[in-house]
């Protein structure tokens, strides 16, 4: 049968205009206003702005993207940004005074791969972390794959790089300067 | 595993901040259907009201149900009719911007002339505007937010037999107010309303 209700689903305002996720501080705002209605200003966490610029990583299975990264790399998601649509989940995660935003691969969500689906990986971010040396027992452990070592390098970081579950690759360092402090 | 909304509610009653985790679960999705519903700056308004209604009768939840949302999405519904003139004016908005950009994701629509399907989105956004309310929440929670007939149910705190029969009607009511009235819709108008609810 014809659906009858199909153009209503059509005339659904996210798919009419291409507004993609809602703003993830509104929803940090908000979630911060309800917190310290229920109790009071302390223990209010404030998300800090979202950075400039943040990159946005497409995993085939974003979900497991999200465990893994969280487990092996430290980062820590914002939680009440994540989008969970039938299509896939958008989640951003944040390590220090960075974000980063993962979702599913393919040619409707904007475009963007998987290095399972090209083959290769075909950009890195870069972290700067605390205690390289913890982190990166904790990322080889967690089945990280190390792609280059962890030793210091002549411009004055300690660094190792490593790939993630789909092979996106993620350079980790720390100034040589603030481990000798 | 993740502990249930229900346990986590519970837990909120000794431990009002645990209530953070409702909203860290389904905030993003609430604040979509607000969106979709009113203005979107009024959204971000009526997100937080969903949240503090939901913490002043978390105590009224049933404990035993895995997932709070149907329960938020029924706060939203009614906070949502309170503010149907926002909901009105935000219908009309996409209507005008429908009205101007068809949407052209299907080929086939992209043959057909794009003032007709824009045409046809304006008037299925000033339908829906003019819907009695409680046809057009049955049919946006079904056909918007993709919610079951059961978790409709449970939003609006309606018996499921209520659920299929505004559902009915109000696409009975939808297609004549958008495709014209024929004999046909007359027919399904006619004995939808004769076999009203209440």
């Amino acid at each position: 049968m014809t659906d009858d209700l199909e153009p209503l689903r059509r005339a659904r305002p996210d798919r009419l205009l291409p507004d993609d996720p809602p703003d993830p501080e509104t929803l940090a705002r908000e979630k911060a206003r309800l917190m310290s209605a229920i109790t009071g200003p302390e223990g209010v966490v404030v998300h800090r702005r979202t950075p400039s610029i943040y990159p946005r990583l497409a995993y085939r299975d974003e979900v497991a993207a999200l465990d893994f990264l969280t487990r092996a790399f430290g980062l820590v998601e914002r939680r009440e940004s994540r989008m969970e649509q039938p299509g896939g989940m958008l989640a951003w995660l944040e390590i220090g005074d960075g974000v980063v935003m993962i979702g599913r691969a393919g040619e409707e969500r904007h475009g963007l791969f998987s290095p399972l689906d090209v083959g290769a990986p075909t950009a890195a971010v870069n972290v700067y972390v605390h205690d390289i040396d913890a982190h990166y027992h904790r990322a080889e452990s967690e089945g990280a794959q190390i792609v280059t070592p962890l030793e210091d390098m002549f411009w004055g970081d300690r660094r190792y790089e490593a790939l993630d579950l789909e092979g996106h690759r993620w350079h980790f360092a720390e100034r040589l300067s603030e481990i000798r402090a | 595993m993740e502990e249930s909304d229900g346990a986590v509610i519970a837990g909120s009653l000794e431990t009002p901040g645990a209530f953070g985790v409702i909203f860290d679960r389904h905030g993003s999705t609430l604040l979509r259907f607000l969106a979709r519903r009113v203005d979107p700056a009024e959204a971000e308004d009526l997100l937080g009201e969903v949240f503090r209604i939901a913490f002043e009768r978390r105590s009224a939840f049933e404990q035993d149900r895995d997932s709070a949302r149907p329960w938020l999405y029924g706060i939203a519904a009614n906070v949502v009719a309170k503010h149907h003139r926002s909901e009105a004016r935000r219908f009309r908005a996409m209507a005008r911007v429908s009205a101007r950009r068809p949407l052209d994701e299907d080929p086939a629509e992209r043959a057909v002339a794009a003032a007709d399907a824009g045409a046809r989105w304006a008037r299925v956004m000033d339908a829906i505007g003019t819907l009695p309310e409680a046809e057009r929440q049955v049919l946006l929670l079904f056909a918007w937010e993709e919610l079951s007939y059961d978790e409709i149910a449970l939003a609006l705190g309606v018996p499921v037999g209520t659920v299929r029969s505004r559902l009915s009607r109000g696409r009975a009511r939808l297609t004549a107010l958008t495709q014209g009235r024929d004999t046909t819709t007359d027919v399904a108008l006619t004995s939808c309303d004769a076999g009203g609810e209440k």
